[in-house]
């Protein structure tokens, strides 16, 4: 589904990813976890296409219904019109834009890529709060604006809600645990674990092991200064958790 | 070389004379208010930017033109004013500056509620207000207002009686439809409410010929002790016009006024905004919208005088500039050394789009009183590339996302604005400025 080969990226001339590779098949989880500044959040944002970050060699290409396209050449909406999704380390506030007017604008603007019918605001209404009832979370954040005066949890979860309502075929969930309590993260966890099918897959971005205890990954691969170090199964992000990053380092 | 002061001078000297051949019937009191509007647009005369008070606002290419002032029209059914106008609504409808009845719907008004021409009001009802305006008048160098006391012949009067609690929205709408560029049109409202009265009022200024011409209005306006009026001003002319409008705001003991003003339209506009809170308890709001682009230029001049204790004015206006055009906003208080536990306060928030765009934005502040609460702040910016940055992470085209960003700034200031009706009204004017952002 997603192959990046001999990745480099840079912003403002700072190399920070430095020759990166890593597949993703349909139906899989992976987890990447390092240490602060290894690239972790890099790598996110430039999967999404965020305009900061310039790749200087290599490349990332997404494979979707059996038809391969050089990622790097697309636009951030072209990106998530083709099924990628990034749940936001820090999302972002907007105000004065309603919560379910923008829900609604994202997907009936990816319903229209991919040839789905559109929903009006009845319809939409109704499919949102489907999707809202197993995130526990409180209908009236659907008439704020954007995230909004929404706490932490809010806001992690409304990230988890516009995956559940965008449904797409490649998730990047960056640092979604961190500054979440136990419940909340429970309530994440099992949102994002309902959202998994053989069809697409999961990127998992964090920097405790505690979230794969409830998002279980099929791979585990530590980023060290712009690298994957090493990757091996689930057993390995508690190795890390016990032993920290130094001995891979080495 | 002739100055456009000398030139309007001869102009409206000329005026009167035709005027008096014809043998029109003015009252006694609107002539005199003409002879001092003249005398006193001649002494203050068209400002250049050396006047602190215009020092952004060039009025060169204004003073260059020449002026004439357009005969009355006959009577003639302005198809495309329907768009405008909700028969639900009272309307008040001016053509080329001048008062038709006939285009209004008045025949069927609530009781308590009176909308006549200026010239046929009874003289007691209008000496008070008049007289009080032109003793204030003379504290400032208002040239504009004073030149629409010189050329005044009519305007209306709106009237509401005490304790009336009108539900209808009175609409004002002045519709410009000149054959030839270079008319001077001067409109003029008096709105008056009783005690304890209360209505919502939009005045929406619009044009139907394309040319150049200049808009000089006048709206003043009183408000007894304890009404409330609901206030809109929609500036939304050719993009040709000048436009200079005045809008003076009287406030007894704990009345409110809120106001709003949005300009769209016109090459040049300044809406000068002056509150005068002249009893304790009075309180205003003034919120304000414009949306230019290409070469526009606007300027919200607004004035609260607090002259009495225990008063509030709350301002925020907000602007987005698309192309090369240029915004201003002064917002001026005063607190006199009685208006003690005054609370004022005061926001301007600008959205440049466009490369060339520019804005100067003051405040103003003249304080005398100790015992006081005024802040004031200003913002310009761009748009935010982190928040087009996720709503394109979410399929959404960064276009739609500048919009929507767009429109959330603008909801946020016609938010305000309780009357669906009149929001209505002004995001139908909004949605031309919306076309052009991206």
């Amino acid at each position: 589904m997603l192959a990046i080969k001999n990745l480099h990226a840079e912003i403002n001339g700072t190399p920070i990813i430095k020759g990166m590779n890593l597949t993703i098949n349909p139906g899989e989880i992976h987890a990447i976890m390092g240490p602060n500044g290894s690239g972790k959040s890099t790598l996110a944002k430039i999967i999404a296409g965020h305009p900061d970050y310039q790749v200087t060699e290599g490349s990332i290409e997404y494979e979707v219904n059996f038809k391969k396209i050089n990622l790097l050449e697309l636009q951030p909406e072209e990106r998530a019109r083709e099924g990628i999704f990034l749940a936001f380390q820090y999302p972002v506030e907007i105000p004065g834009v309603n919560t379910s007017v923008f829900l609604r604008a994202a997907f009936n603007a990816i319903c229209r890529h991919q040839g789905a019918e559109e929903m009006d605001p009845i319809e939409f209404d109704e499919y949102l709060k489907s999707k809202m009832k197993f995130l526990d979370m409180d209908e009236k954040c659907l008439n704020r604006p954007v995230n909004v005066d929404f706490s932490g949890g809010e806001k992690k979860r409304n990230e988890i809600l516009q995956m559940a309502v965008l449904n797409p075929r490649l998730a990047v969930l960056d640092e979604t645990d961190s500054g979440l309590d136990i419940d909340s993260l429970r309530v994440v966890a099992d949102g994002v674990n309902r959202l998994k099918r053989k069809d697409n897959a999961i990127l998992v971005i964090t920097h405790y092991q505690r979230l794969l205890n409830y998002i279980v990954p099929d791979f585990v691969h530590i980023l060290i200064d712009g690298k994957i170090v090493r990757s091996e199964g689930k057993e390995l992000a508690l190795k890390v958790e016990e032993k920290g990053y130094d001995w891979l380092a080495q | 070389m002739v100055t456009q002061t000398e030139k309007l001078n001869s102009l409206i000297t000329d005026y009167f004379e035709k005027e008096q051949k014809l043998g029109a019937q003015l009252p006694e009191w609107m002539k005199e208010l003409r002879q001092q509007g003249l005398s006193r647009f001649n002494e203050l005369g068209i400002p250049t930017i050396k006047n602190e008070e215009w020092k952004y606002t060039n009025l060169s290419s204004l003073a260059e033109r020449k002026f004439y002032i357009p005969e009355p029209q006959p009577f003639k059914e302005l198809g495309e004013l329907h768009e405008y106008l909700d028969p639900a609504e009272i309307n008040v409808v001016f053509v080329n500056g001048d008062f038709h009845p006939k285009l209004s719907n008045l025949t069927d008004l609530p009781k308590g509620v009176s909308i006549v021409n200026l010239t046929t009001a009874s003289a007691p009802g209008i000496q008070p207000f008049e007289t009080h305006i032109r003793e204030y008048q003379q504290k400032f160098s208002d040239p504009f207002a004073a030149l629409n006391d010189a050329i005044t012949h009519g305007g209306v009067l709106v009237k509401i009686d005490e304790k009336t609690v009108l539900k209808r929205l009175i609409h004002i709408v002045h519709v410009t439809c000149v054959p030839k560029e270079n008319a001077i049109l001067s409109p003029r409202t008096l709105i008056v409410l009783g005690k304890s009265a209360q209505a919502e009022v939009l005045e929406t200024y619009m044009s139907c010929t394309p040319v150049g011409y200049f808009t000089n209005a006048l709206t003043d306006i009183f408000l007894e002790e304890n009404s409330v009026l609901r206030y809109t001003k929609a500036q939304n002319e050719g993009r040709q016009a000048y436009h200079i409008g005045t809008t003076r705001i009287f406030q007894k003991r704990d009345s409110l006024s809120e106001n709003f003003s949005m300009t769209t339209g016109g090459m040049l506009t300044r809406n000068n905004l002056m509150i005068i809170l002249e009893n304790s308890g009075a309180n205003t709001f003034l919120n304000g919208l414009y949306a230019v682009q290409g070469e526009q230029h606007v300027d919200n001049h607004t004035c609260v005088d607090h002259q009495a204790p225990n008063a509030t004015s709350n301002q925020y206006y907000k602007g987005i500039l698309n192309g090369n055009s240029h915004a201003v906003f002064n917002g001026k208080i005063f607190v006199k050394r009685i208006a003690q536990q005054t609370n004022s306060y005061q926001l301007n928030k600008n959205l440049l789009l466009g490369k060339g765009a520019r804005v100067d934005t003051k405040p103003q502040l003249e304080i005398f009183a100790d015992d006081v609460k005024c802040t004031h702040g200003a913002t310009i910016g761009q748009l935010n590339e982190d928040e087009l940055f996720y709503l394109e992470t979410r399929g959404i085209h960064r276009e739609l996302a500048v919009r929507m960003l767009c429109r959330g700034f603008v909801d946020d200031i016609l938010n305000r604005i309780s009357n669906p009706s009149v929001v209505a009204k002004l995001n139908k004017m909004l949605a031309p400025s919306f076309e052009t952002f991206k």
